[in-house]
């Protein structure tokens, strides 16, 4: 009975986690096709509801209506699996993330490296779709963007390794409490090569502009889905913005200290010591996910030889490099970081 | 430390349940008229005449191999950070030694052009 | 409860483990080796290792059987004559098992004698890891480099191919290209058209 109530309790708070994530992402799309639009001196969505409020549900409404069509040579099965081996990974790396103090699902010790697995499952649900799919673009796309996945999770590892020499820890909450003391204390500043490859990496993880290889609608026409349709689509696309807000959310907890107020320590934080933690991690979280859409208004998309030079010896170079100077950074114990 | 674990558990359950519950809402609202050449493959103007899976550049293969050794550096990369403030100078070196000799295989690999694309 | 996941999941991995020898198509094989992983990875969880289980899903299940789905899903495998030659090879199998076979029953004879590890501590298992992986062990540590450094070079020997006619975009050719090199003006008397 009460193994019962504790599953229960536990299954309601995922569904608490899962239903705003899920909110997010429809105003995101919104707010992509809203804040691209004026960058481009477009209105954007304007027609569903007061200032197009309401265009995100009618697309989920239009989504839910449309046929679900699988191709004649596909792999049925596979065809259907892969969506699902793509959201599952994308929603369960939430599990770990703190919202505020002491408020995570799962407090476990070992934090990082979970949600670097769950992320390292992404590129299966995009290799079993294109090959299941059993179109020549869906193939071609899928070899780029599998390609394209693992050579990124390659920077993305190493700058995980520098948050976690500073912060001596794998779990985030205490990531996150190693931080404390103000904006200057957080480590954007002391890793701050790492936190802007870490923060690329992840754009180019989710495949997401410049770093959109794998859509390339003028070539391979949207890619590893184009043979998907319905809701078997909308949940590729749920996935990828699903993936984008982790990877912002992570951002904001290694980089900028969480849920931490940019105050502390300064004569600023009795002013403010009113706001919620959860407020200052959804700040935070607004900035990345901004320069997401920032960056898809503003760059040509990158050419397959450039992406791959830009990962292999770009990133994991500096990134190496920088391990070493924070290995010694720590040892002569730098103020006020590391002190 | 299990019961950590069993939250976990329970997400990856229902975060792929999500992944069968929305394709079955769809499934019943959406409409059902199998054609032909709505089933077929998406190509450009012809039919598609043959399967689709090909061969592939052996490039691809390599990033893969080479993907997971850095892999393993990036395993065993991990305790090393957690524990670096305890270890001190010692495990510094030994690590620095690691990374030294896996440097060199980097460079070999950059000078022999495993990292070009054309 | 313990004893029943550990029962479950045992159920699972040995169901998955057969499968990826029973069946035919060789993506549902790699498929099902993923799903072996991810139970012995839940098998070592339950042994409080979770350092261990969380880098083999990191390592086996997001890398090398990455590598395996590539190859079989680019390589357009046929899957009638991979039955072929099976009478041949029966005798090699059977030997190959045999010997796996003997080294098993090995390691469990000597598992009995083994002292039960100490579960119950409160430090994560990463830590006590990383404190004698990097000073007592040293030394098989960096061997384990040099191991990686082989198969580094081993892969790159094995699918490098020397580029005949690659043409390569320079970059910096391009930008220092000046008007001078490619455009000569000429001075000329105008024509008119007769």
């Amino acid at each position: 009975m009460e193994a019962l109530l504790y599953l229960i309790t536990t299954i309601l708070k995922i569904v608490v986690i899962v239903l705003p994530i899920l909110l997010c992402v429809a105003y995101l799309t919104y707010a992509e096709r809203k804040i691209i639009g004026y960058m481009q001196v477009r209105i954007g969505p304007n027609r569903v509801g007061p200032r197009g409020w309401l265009q995100p549900i009618a697309d989920t409404v239009k989504m839910m209506f449309k046929e679900i069509i699988i191709p004649t040579n596909a792999n049925r099965l596979l065809f259907v699996i892969a969506p699902m081996l793509l959201i599952g990974p994308a929603l369960a790396a939430w599990a770990v993330i703190p919202f505020n103090a002491g408020v995570v699902l799962a407090d476990i010790n070992a934090g990082l490296l979970y949600i670097l697995a769950m992320t390292s499952l992404s590129v299966y649900g995009i290799l079993i779709a294109g090959w299941a799919s059993n179109s020549k673009y869906a193939l071609l796309s899928t070899l780029r963007s599998a390609a394209q996945i693992i050579s990124y999770e390659l920077p993305m590892g190493f700058a995980l390794v520098g948050v976690l020499m500073a912060a001596g820890s794998l779990n985030l909450g205490e990531i996150i409490l190693a931080q404390e003391g103000g904006i200057l204390h957080w480590y954007w500043l002391p890793l701050f090569p790492l936190f802007v490859i870490y923060f690329l990496s992840g754009v180019a993880e989710t495949n997401r502009a410049p770093f959109d290889l794998a859509e390339g609608e003028s070539e391979i026409v949207a890619g590893f889905h184009v043979e998907y349709s319905g809701m078997l689509f909308a949940i590729f696309f749920l996935a990828e913005y699903a993936n984008m807000i982790l990877i912002s959310a992570l951002a904001a907890i290694m980089f900028l200290g969480g849920w931490l107020s940019p105050f502390q320590g300064s004569f600023l934080e009795p002013v403010f010591a009113w706001v919620p933690g959860f407020f200052w991690l959804v700040a935070k979280m607004s900035i990345f996910l901004f320069l997401y859409l920032w960056f898809r208004a503003t760059f040509p998309r990158y050419r397959y030889d450039q992406l791959m030079r830009l990962g292999w010896k770009v990133f994991i170079p500096i990134t190496l490099v920088w391990i070493v100077v924070l290995g010694i950074a720590i040892l002569a114990k730098l103020p006020p970081w590391f002190a | 430390m299990l019961a950590n674990y069993f939250p976990i558990f329970v997400f990856i359950i229902i975060g792929l349940m999500m992944g069968i519950v929305l394709p079955t809402i769809g499934y019943f609202l959406g409409k059902r008229e199998p054609d032909p050449e709505k089933n077929s493959p998406y190509e450009c103007g012809f039919e598609a005449f043959e399967d689709a899976h090909m061969k592939f550049d052996v490039r691809y293969y390599l990033i893969a191999i080479l993907f997971i050794i850095f892999d393993l550096e990036i395993a065993f990369l991990f305790p090393w950070a957690v524990v670096f403030k305890d270890i001190g100078m010692f495990g510094f070196v030994a690590m620095m030694i690691f990374l030294a000799i896996l440097v060199i295989g980097f460079i070999y690999e950059w000078k022999k052009g495993a990292l070009e694309w054309e | 409860m313990i004893t029943f996941t550990f029962y479950l999941v045992a159920l699972i991995l040995i169901f998955a483990a057969i499968s990826v020898i029973t069946v035919k198509n060789p993506i549902h094989a790699a498929l099902f080796l993923v799903l072996a992983f991810f139970s012995s990875a839940a098998i070592w969880l339950l042994l409080q290792a979770e350092f261990l289980a969380i880098t083999l899903v990191l390592v086996y299940v997001g890398a090398v059987m990455v590598l395996f789905l590539f190859v079989l899903m680019m390589l357009d495998i046929n899957v009638a004559p991979l039955r072929e030659g099976f009478v041949r090879h029966f005798p090699i199998a059977v030997f190959v098992g045999g010997v796996i076979f003997v080294e098993m029953i090995f390691v469990l004879g000597a598992w009995h004698q083994a002292v039960p590890p100490e579960t119950m501590t409160n430090v994560p298992n990463i830590e006590l890891l990383g404190e004698v992986l990097y000073t007592q062990y040293v030394y098989p540590f960096e061997i384990a480099a040099v191991i990686l450094l082989v198969a580094m070079i081993a892969a790159m020997a094995l699918t490098m191919r020397p580029h005949t006619r690659a043409k390569y975009q320079k970059p910096e050719q391009q930008v220092n290209v000046r008007r001078e090199d490619c455009v000569r003006l000429v001075k000329m008397q105008a024509e008119t058209k007769d």
